[in-house]
């Protein structure tokens, strides 16, 4: 087991559900994003989602856009990434970590993702990959990395079960018919798309896309095994890139924490 | 080499290249158009529908039209021009909107949506959802809402919206991206009519048959005219539509060459160009896998070009399988060779053509070095050229 799903295990145990939140590497600089990832830990999050740039991301909004843009200004590519993720390792060994991307970005760097479990990381989510198909079929071979696959309202009964079959991690389920930062939850047709994953899968089950508020967090927890964050927190580090304070986002992540629990 | 009606294979892959490389959200949609699709065409109401309206509506078939002075020019054989150029709104785009909206129609989509870089496609599929009532949104990149300013005004005239994209470069591809946004959000009663043959499967399929048209009607107009197959056909490459259009039919007849014309920008040895099949390596953007203008850590690079309809740093999959199995060849015409083309022609023949049409002249200086007085070379004139005036005028110095 993997610290992906020993985390989400123990969650289970605990009755609790998982934060998982969101920040694109190198936005706004490199040493920042290793500083937010401590800081999201210590503010109860409970897994890191982290964003690798690409110029072409066709499912975020302008928000998280705008952080990859700021992010390529500096030029991080994957192999950064992995630099980064091993020095988080040096005093954080237990947090799962999950890069989400295109797979452009992650054919370019095969080699890298298929060293060893020694690249620090849990999981990969590819956002351009067809969700019943696996990672193993564009090179990504390495079996100590998870395979998170999106469901979406559109995905039909027939995908959901193929999909469901090859993941392994968490499901991510999207909650809207958007791109990231959208805001048009509709709760209703989220739990029951919910209720019909679970008739198939195991598997933790985490919404994501169009959460802002503490009360959005608190009612999808109800339903999925998690929330995912980004656009609100990649917003918020925005704000702050100049100043470098971060208090804000750790008072928001603790209040995120707090309502889903 | 044979091709075959399974080709691309099921899974939208024509060899190593081409696919459905897009989030979840859209695989539905996908889905359910190729299912339409595979349904319609082969229907004779839907294809009797079609040609009627290539007809009637696009001024279908268009000539094949002996360039005589520019054919003497090179004093090496008979250079002879598909009149894209003369189809309604102006360029070959019409083929592949009429059809589209067609599938469209049938879905009971009731809004329409497209990305556009010379802004023919824009035009084009403004054109065809005016006729039939529906409401029609355009993304266009800043940069070319700027150069190719005339089409701009044209599509608002036709009562669609266009919205300027300034994400990325503000060309071709960011238009793209903001579509397929756009398409995500509103999948259920939207239909996306993308505009070459690039994007996921089955787009580049579709879009290729309704342009085949061209090809189609050439191997007729040659018989016709020059009673053989012609030695050569050449065609200027964005995404690939015009191309594949004009090389399909002709995959067969391996006595005939087809030539693709890539943006060569400021030249090839610069990097400052938009010729993925000339410079560039597999990779995957907008659905699909193909040749890419990248860098090492797999982003997408930014690309040069005069004309705004060849500005794209992919190419439709079916190329970079023309390209490896060698039954195309890809060259590059840059930015001063066309222009310099695009002058030629219209003196010689009074054909003013598009400067993505004008890169397919640029490279004929070559190409009829290489041929015997008997030959018979086909260009295809994919659009008229009045909406680069702007363009053309401000390079050469004069203010209008
Ligand atoms: C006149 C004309 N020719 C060619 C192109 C390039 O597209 P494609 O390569 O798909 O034919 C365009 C695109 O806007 C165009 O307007």
């Amino acid at each position: 087991m993997n610290r992906l799903q020993t985390k989400l295990k123990q969650l289970k145990t605990e009755e609790k559900k998982a934060l998982v939140a969101y920040l694109v590497a190198g936005d706004p600089d490199i040493d920042s994003t290793l500083e937010l990832m401590h800081l999201f830990v210590s503010s109860g999050v409970d897994i890191i989602e982290i964003g690798v740039p690409f110029t072409d991301p066709i499912a975020e909004g302008p928000i998280i856009q705008k952080a990859h843009d700021r992010s390529l200004k500096h030029n991080i590519s994957l192999q950064n990434i992995i630099d980064l993720v091993k020095d988080f390792r040096q005093v954080d060994t237990s947090t799962p970590i999950v890069l989400m991307g295109y797979l452009n970005t992650f054919i370019a760097h095969i080699n890298l993702i298929n060293q060893s479990d020694a690249i620090g990381v849990d999981a990969v989510l590819v956002v351009d990959i067809p969700g019943e198909l696996e990672l193993s079929n564009y090179g990504i071979t390495n079996p100590n990395i998870d395979t998170i696959s999106l469901i979406s309202p559109t995905t039909s009964d027939e995908r959901i079960k193929q999909i469901t079959k090859n993941s392994s991690g968490f499901i991510y389920y999207v909650n809207l018919r958007g791109v990231t930062g959208s805001s048009n939850l509709d709760i209703e047709e989220i739990t029951s798309n919910l209720n019909k994953i679970r008739t198939h899968t195991n598997v933790p089950t985490l919404a994501g896309f169009g959460i802002k508020s503490y009360e959005d967090a608190k009612v999808l927890a109800k339903y999925a095994d998690g929330v995912i964050v980004g656009s609100s927190i990649v917003e918020m580090i925005d704000a702050v890139k100049d100043t470098k304070d971060f208090s804000k986002i750790k008072e928001y992540l603790e209040g995120l924490s707090r309502a889903i629990n | 080499m044979s091709i075959n009606d399974n080709f691309p294979d099921k899974n939208g892959f024509f060899g190593d290249y081409g696919g459905k490389f897009v989030p979840e959200t859209l695989m539905y949609a996908l889905d359910e158009l190729e299912t339409t699709y595979n349904k319609l065409k082969s229907s004779p109401e839907f294809i009797d529908e079609f040609y009627k309206d290539l007809s009637h509506f696009v001024g279908r078939p268009s000539p094949l039209y002996l360039a005589k002075r520019l054919s003497d020019q090179y004093g090496s054989g008979n250079i002879w021009l598909k009149r894209e150029d003369l189809n309604h709104t102006g360029a070959h785009k019409i083929n592949n909107t009429v059809g589209q909206i067609l599938l469209a129609k049938h879905m009971g989509k009731k809004r329409i949506i497209a990305e556009t870089g010379a802004g023919q496609h824009g035009v084009a599929t403004a054109t065809v959802a005016a006729r039939l009532g529906l409401e029609c949104h355009i993304y266009m990149g800043t940069e070319d809402v700027k150069r190719q300013s005339l089409n701009v005004y044209r599509i608002k005239l036709l009562g669609a919206h266009v919205h300027p994209v300034d994400s990325g470069s503000a060309t071709l591809k960011d238009a793209l991206n903001e579509a397929l946004r756009d398409w995500v959000t509103n999948v259920e009663d939207t239909y996306y009519i993308i505009g070459s043959v690039t994007g996921p499967h089955p787009y580049p399929l579709i879009v290729r048959d309704f342009n085949s048209v061209v090809g189609q009607e050439l191997i007729t107009q040659s018989q016709a005219l020059f009673n053989r197959n012609p030695d050569a056909i050449v065609a200027c490459v964005g995404g690939g539509s015009n191309a594949m259009g004009a090389f399909y039919p002709f995959i067969e007849k391996e006595d005939v060459r087809l030539i693709g014309v890539e943006a060569g920008g400021i030249g090839l040895e610069t990097g400052e160009h938009a010729a993925p099949l000339n410079d560039g390596t597999p990779g995957v953007l907008h659905g699909a896998r193909s040749y890419l203008m990248q860098d090492e850590i797999g982003q997408v690079k930014d690309t040069k070009s005069v004309s705004a309809g060849l500005d794209y740093p992919g190419v439709g999959p079916e190329h970079s399988w023309l390209k490896d199995t060698g039954r195309a060849e890809y060259v590059a015409v840059n930015d001063n060779d066309a222009l310099r083309a695009f002058h030629e022609v219209t003196k010689l023949e009074g054909i003013m053509p598009a400067l993505e049409t004008a890169h397919a002249f640029g490279y004929l200086p070559i190409l009829m070095k290489q041929l015997g007085k008997e030959s018979n070379v086909i260009v295809n004139v994919s659009g008229r050229g009045d909406k680069d005036i702007n363009t053309v005028a401000q390079i050469d110095g004069i203010e209008l």
